[in-house]
Order: C-alpha cells, then structure tokens, then sequence
C-alpha cells in the first residue's frame, strides 16, 4: 500500500517537475536585445530606403514594358517577344555590345621588366577585386581578355593559370573592356579607377594598368559558351 | 520517499535537457497548473499523514484541478476578467493551509517522539 502511493506521488512529481522546468525554460528565454545604435539604424533605413527606390524604379521598367506589350500586341506580339528576347539576351551577356566605354590594359610594371623579372600570373583575387570595383562603378558591360563577364562567371586558378569562365587568360599584357550605357556613367567610372587604391595593388603585384580615356565606342565580346542553369529553377507563385 | 524525490529530479532534468519550450501566450495556463498541481501535492501529502489518503481522490484531483484551473485562466482571458487569479487565491490559500496542517502534524509527531524517548530513558 504504502509503496503504491509513493510511486503515485512519484509520477506526480514527475509531472510537477517537467511542468516547471518547462515554466523556467519558457520564462528565461533569453530575448534578443536590440543593441543598434542610432547610426547603424540609420544605416539600415539608408539600406532599405534604396532597396526600396531599387524597386520601385523595376516597377517603372516592368509597366514601361507592360505598356509597350500593349501598343504593340494590336500589330505584332511576335515582334514584341523577340525584342524582349534580344534584350534580355543581351542583359544576359549573349550578345555582342557596342557602347561608350574604356579599355584598360594590364601589363608587367617596368619596374619588372628593368629587372628582368617574368610577370606570367595575375592572382585571381585581384582580377576579382578590379571586377568588384568596376561593377561597384556602373561598368554594365565587362569583358576580361575577351572573356564576358556574366552573373556565373567565375574567376579562379585551374592548375596555376588564373582562369575566366574556366578559360585561362593570356599573360599579360592583356586587356579587359569595359561599356556602360552612357558617357558620364563612363567618365565616372573612368576617374573612380584613376584615383582608386586597386591601381597600387596591381602595382604590388609588378603590373601597371594603362587606362584609356573615354571612347565612344567600345566592343564588348559577348559570352563564349551556353549558359548554365542547372541548378536555377523556377520560383513558384506566392 | 526517495523515489518520489527521484521523480521531481528526473522531471526537471528532462525539462531542462531537452529543452522544451511553450509559447509564451500559454506560460500563464502552465503557471496554473503548476499551482494546482502543487496544491494537489501537498493535500496529497496532508491526507497521507492524517491517514485520509486515498488513491482516486488523489490522482483525479490533480488532474481535475489543472483542468479547471486552466480553464478558468482561459474563460478570463475571453472574458477580459482576470479569472486565473481567482485559481491563484484560492491555490495559494490552501497551499498554505495544506503546508500549516503537514507542519502541525509532523511537530506533534516530533514532539511524541521526544516524549517517548524520553519516558523510556
């Protein structure tokens, strides 16, 4: 009898114990204190205020071309595609482009070459810094010794050659071009690369840049190979 | 007895370890039942040692007491009256009465010790 009710009260006691221990878990929660001050708040409103003008001027672009769907679509909704196609193609990296832009030419410093030193590698993290800069400064369109730069690309070492899109690039000298879509984008970018560090980081490396002035035309190749979506998939509709 | 200290440790050390959490809206009905079942526990305990205790009336009463106490929290709360304080007076209260009785009882059974150690010396 007695043992019953001891093991009665155990299993009660059982109970009381996860009951409170679940109490202490839920009451002691740690919350998260919001530790931000006024500045780095700030600086996330900046944030958001331009993710939220990035959208809105989309919104512009998508009912520009809603619009232009529908002007068109009475005469021919055929052509429309196709303009969009070749438009997308051409965002994509697919075509060939012909804009305002400047070519910058990466050769060994002549430092190196007074000292007889063979400059034959350019380090892949530079080459991704200077594309880094570049599209930080509306370069739209970049090509790397002839190579496309698009979204996939990767810039890498393969085997000791640095490589762009898995094609080695050449020794320099080489060139890299770059176009945006309108001349003061052009002069902008042309003297942010003038005045920025990346200029003596190269130089580190013994390699100069020689920077062209603006030109009005530059052409940039278009991408060599297909494009690889294996792993995109489409989103599915919220 | 040891095996019902043995229970609470286990029950708090699997709360603890696994670390189960409830959403805080709910912390208030298991607040309540903790009261109610600690208030089942030390009538339980009364009962035993005024040897009225009885089995059902026991383990229904733990149960029955958390469900109304819960659902009075949860009828307050719909009906915008703090009803679970209702269930935290009248806990507390014989909480406290329960505690009073098991501490009367057990120094009365302290005190007849004494005595009879004391007669036989």
């Amino acid at each position: 009898m007695k043992r019953k009710i001891f093991s009665r009260f155990s299993i009660i006691l059982f109970v009381i114990g996860l009951m409170t221990a679940i109490q202490y878990n839920t009451i002691n929660e740690p919350d998260d204190r919001d530790t931000r001050d006024v500045w780095e708040i700030r600086q996330e409103l900046s944030r958001e205020k331009q993710l939220h003008s990035e959208l809105l001027s989309e919104v512009g672009l998508l009912d520009a071309t809603l619009s232009k769907y529908e002007e068109i679509s009475s005469e021919s909704p055929e052509q429309a595609l196709k303009d969009t196609v070749e438009e997308l193609r051409g965002l994509a990296g697919l075509t060939e482009m012909t804009a305002t832009g400047i070519e910058m030419t990466i050769e060994p410093s002549a430092e190196a070459v007074a000292f007889g030193e063979e400059i034959d590698y350019i380090a892949p993290d530079l080459l991704i810094r200077l594309v880094n800069e570049i599209n930080r400064n509306n370069g739209l369109y970049v090509s790397v010794d002839g190579n496309r730069i698009v979204n996939t690309t990767a810039i890498r070492d393969i085997n000791g050659l640095t490589t762009v899109n898995a094609i080695p690039i050449q020794t320099p000298p080489f060139k890299i071009k770059i176009a945006s879509n309108s001349m003061e984008d052009t002069e902008k970018l042309y003297n942010h690369l003038l005045s920025s560090r990346i200029l003596d980081d190269f130089y580190i490396d013994n390699l100069s840049v020689e920077i062209s002035a603006p030109q009005e035309q530059v052409t940039i190749e278009p991408y060599a190979k297909e494009l690889n979506y294996r792993h995109l998939q489409i989103a599915e509709e919220e | 007895m040891w095996l019902s200290i043995l229970g609470l440790i286990l029950g708090i050390s699997l709360g603890l370890l696994t670390d189960i959490q409830i959403p805080p809206e709910y912390a208030n009905y298991l607040s309540i039942a903790v009261l109610a079942s600690l208030d089942t526990l030390f009538g339980g305990i009364r009962a035993h040692l005024q040897q009225v205790y009885d089995d059902k009336v026991f383990v229904s009463g733990f149960f029955f007491n958390i469900i109304l106490a819960a659902g009075l929290a949860f009828l307050g709360v719909h009906l915008g009256v703090d009803l679970y304080l209702a269930a935290i007076f009248a806990f507390g209260v014989r909480l406290f009465q329960n505690i009073a009785v098991i501490r009367r009882i057990i120094l009365a059974k302290w005190a007849e010790k004494k005595q009879v150690s004391e007669t036989h010396s």
